[in-house]
């Protein structure tokens, strides 16, 4: 300005703020107290949830201890209850939506992410993602309850036994309702969420990462390989546990063809139960007092099975994370 | 559910055409000449989900005829229907199995809830066996207990030609299918077995859920319907709605007397007439004597408070369950329940006329003879 001198332009600005900079100091301590308030609402829910599931199972608690774990019997009528039969369900059908989601995930978001020649392919696969995404698990549950059991009945089933029967694990008539039913049914769930965190976290890896490996001549191939899923892997591991833990909580889909049965089989066509499901089916009609306690000490466990694979996840992005630099 | 808003209004048009009724008491409700109308309430209840298609059809029946009565009721189950009339959130509450001395307790005492029988339902045996129709496949109670047991495996085991000389059975497994959620259907079938098979007793005894011996489970009767009908070989216990509104093959069952009957309507009621002394303790009507009954069959119970707080509401409630039980009864045969038998029915307006309100008597009706 041409009334500024020289003088003028070296006086400090004045302690006193002007209002403006009142205003926005202002708006700096709403918006502190808010996200302060919203934090701690957050710990506060997790922690109202903890305390209401843990009481009412407290009778069971002191009834079962820590044996809970390892019983194998579910007798309501003689009110013994253990829940080894519904945790194995549950770690069993979980871990199967993994091995068959996150290869199949990572290398959709591969092609999301990276593949150059056939874009015009992104729109309807990045639109049948958020479909998959979007449909409520009831309709997921009755479309497998109908159409998926018999398929896999009828052919899935006699074909792994007729290739793989060798294995243990394909051993034993199949009905179609059973541990591989249950955890194709969850690998269904839980892609899109697999596929849309990967995509983005391989995204993110820097650009001149990319181009380097290329500029020294290294393949597309090579360079997802050695510079890209290295770089992204502290991420990619979160998109698997992110999914594993939609898996072990999902209900509905899972009780329609897991088939409810309290056994432990090392065979993946037989019919098994999980924790979410025997919760849903005998919450409703549960009048015993340990009954019902012993529906929420289920609901324990499975709460300290997500804070597990909580901690899992946790160490793994530690140990991986080390000096690299972390993406997600 | 199973289509029930077809239903209701299909009952609500045979209501139409056939509530002129014959006048058999002095509640307004039941066609009494003279009495006043019920009183403008609106009631809530909640419990059982077996009755409910039942129960839907006849409140929705009431409020055609009373349209200053409204009833809703949610079929959250039993044991939340129990909590919920322990902690005085409805007006009435239903279950599949009576409550028992210890929720009695926490409603306040064996005295303060009254119990009474609100329709009666029977369950057969549904199975998939490729050209066995209806009927064909005869059933014994030893036979039954072993394929639930898990010592009946094949379809041509011995024990099972035995009762089917004439019918050429296939050498197949047999897959047994259960309800996997908590049910009054689960009950009476596992105290019929229980009753009529002693090591079934011992081993695995009667309960809304059990600990199975062999199978899968299935949630809801409609689950078990269909993988019956999805797997070859199949058999289960199915409400007898179900068997007829999803034309599902049953099997004919020995009965008590020895004769091989195919679950009917007619044939729980007949069994039902069986047992005249049936309390809320007492309840059990499994196994029934007589040669038409069907021997899987059992009431499902509603229960209110002995003294009503409300006056008006009181009324409104035992003029609906007086109706329920006796002209009501019509609307349980579309819906493919049974009719109350005549004694129980006798029994359940003798109780509802213990209830009161201030000490005053709220259904003033003549006990039926």
């Amino acid at each position: 300005m041409s009334r500024g001198t020289a003088t003028e332009r070296v006086v400090p600005t004045p302690l006193v703020a002007t209002s403006r900079q009142r205003r926005l100091i202002s708006g700096d301590r709403i918006f502190h107290a808010f996200a302060y308030a919203a934090a701690a609402l957050i710990i506060l829910i997790a922690l109202v949830f903890v305390v209401a599931v843990v009481i009412p199972a407290l009778p069971a608690i002191t009834k079962f201890g820590l044996g809970f774990f390892i019983s194998r019997t579910w007798d309501p009528v003689r009110s013994q209850f253990g829940a080894l039969p519904a945790i194995y369900g549950t770690l069993v059908t979980s871990a199967i939506a993994l091995v068959i989601a996150f290869p199949i995930g990572l290398g959709a978001a591969l092609f999301l992410a990276e593949d150059a020649r056939l874009r015009f392919l992104r729109g309807p696969l990045s639109f049948a993602i958020e479909l998959l995404a979007g449909i409520p698990s009831v309709v997921i549950g009755l479309w497998a309850f109908f159409i998926l059991t018999p398929l896999m009945r009828d052919n899935v089933d006699p074909f792994l036994q007729h290739t793989l029967g060798f294995l243990p694990i394909f051993h034993g008539t199949a009905s179609g309702y059973g541990y591989l039913t249950a955890g194709l049914v969850l690998a269904i769930m839980v892609l899109p969420i697999m596929i849309a965190l990967s995509r983005d976290v391989i995204r993110a890896v820097p650009r001149a990462l990319r181009e380097g490996s290329l500029a020294l001549g290294a393949t597309n191939a090579e360079t997802i390989w050695s510079v890209i899923l290295p770089y992204a892997r502290v991420g990619i591991t979160g998109a698997a546990l992110l999914s594993l833990g939609r898996a072990l909580g999902e209900t509905i889909a899972v009780t329609m063809v897991i088939g409810n049965t309290m056994q432990i089989s090392s065979s993946l066509f037989a019919s098994g139960y999980t924790l979410p499901s025997v919760i849903a089916n005998e919450f409703t009609e549960a009048t015993g007092t340990i009954h019902l306690a012993s529906l929420f000490y289920l609901g324990v466990v499975l709460v300290l099975i997500t804070i597990a694979v909580n901690v899992v996840a946790r160490l793994l992005v530690w140990r991986f994370a080390g000096s690299e630099p972390m993406v997600a | 559910m199973r289509g029930a808003p077809i239903v209701v209004v299909a009952c609500g048009v045979l209501l139409l055409a056939a509530c002129g009724g014959t006048p058999t008491g002095t509640n307004p409700s039941t066609g009494g000449a003279g009495a006043p109308p019920p009183p403008q309430a609106s009631l809530t209840g909640a419990g059982a989900t077996f009755p409910y298609p039942f129960y839907n059809a006849a409140f929705y029946a009431y409020n055609l005829k009373f349209s200053q009565v409204s009833v809703n009721y949610q079929s959250v189950g039993s044991g939340a229907g129990i909590q919920q009339l322990t902690k005085k959130t409805v007006d009435f509450g239903a279950s599949d199995v009576p409550m028992n001395a210890t929720e009695l307790a926490a409603a306040g005492g064996s005295d303060t809830v009254v119990q009474i029988a609100g329709t009666l339902g029977t369950e057969g045996l549904a199975y998939n066996l490729d050209g066995v129709a209806t009927g064909k496949l005869k059933l014994t109670p030893d036979t039954i207990a072993g394929i639930f047991l898990g010592t009946i495996k094949n379809w041509n085991d011995p024990a099972l030609a035995a009762d089917n000389s004439g019918l050429t059975l296939p050498n197949q497994a047999i897959s047994v299918v259960h309800r996997s959620d908590g049910s009054g259907t689960t009950y009476i079938f596992t105290d019929y077995l229980s009753k009529v098979n002693a090591t079934w007793n011992s081993t695995v005894g009667k309960g809304k859920s059990v600990s199975w011996k062999t199978g899968q489970g299935a949630k809801g009767n409609e689950a078990v319907a269909t993988t019956i009908k999805q797997t070859p070989g199949a058999i289960g216990y199915v409400e007898l709605a179900y068997i007829i509104q999803t034309n599902m093959t049953q099997a004919s069952l020995k009965n008590h007397d020895g004769s091989f009957v195919t679950p009917s309507p007619e044939g729980a009621t007949a069994a039902a007439s069986n047992f005249p002394d049936v309390t809320p303790t007492q309840f059990s009507i499994v196994d029934a004597p007589g040669k038409t009954s069907s021997p899987i069959t059992g009431y499902s119970w509603l229960m209110l408070y002995k003294d009503q707080a409300d006056k008006t509401k009181g009324t409104a409630l035992v003029d609906l369950f007086d109706w329920l039980v006796t002209e009501g009864q019509s609307y349980a045969v579309n819906v493919h329940y049974s009719k109350l038998p005549s004694n129980i029915v006798r029994q359940d307006i003798a109780s509802l006329k213990t209830v009161t309100s201030g000490g005053a008597t709220l259904l003033n009706v003549a006990t039926p003879s």
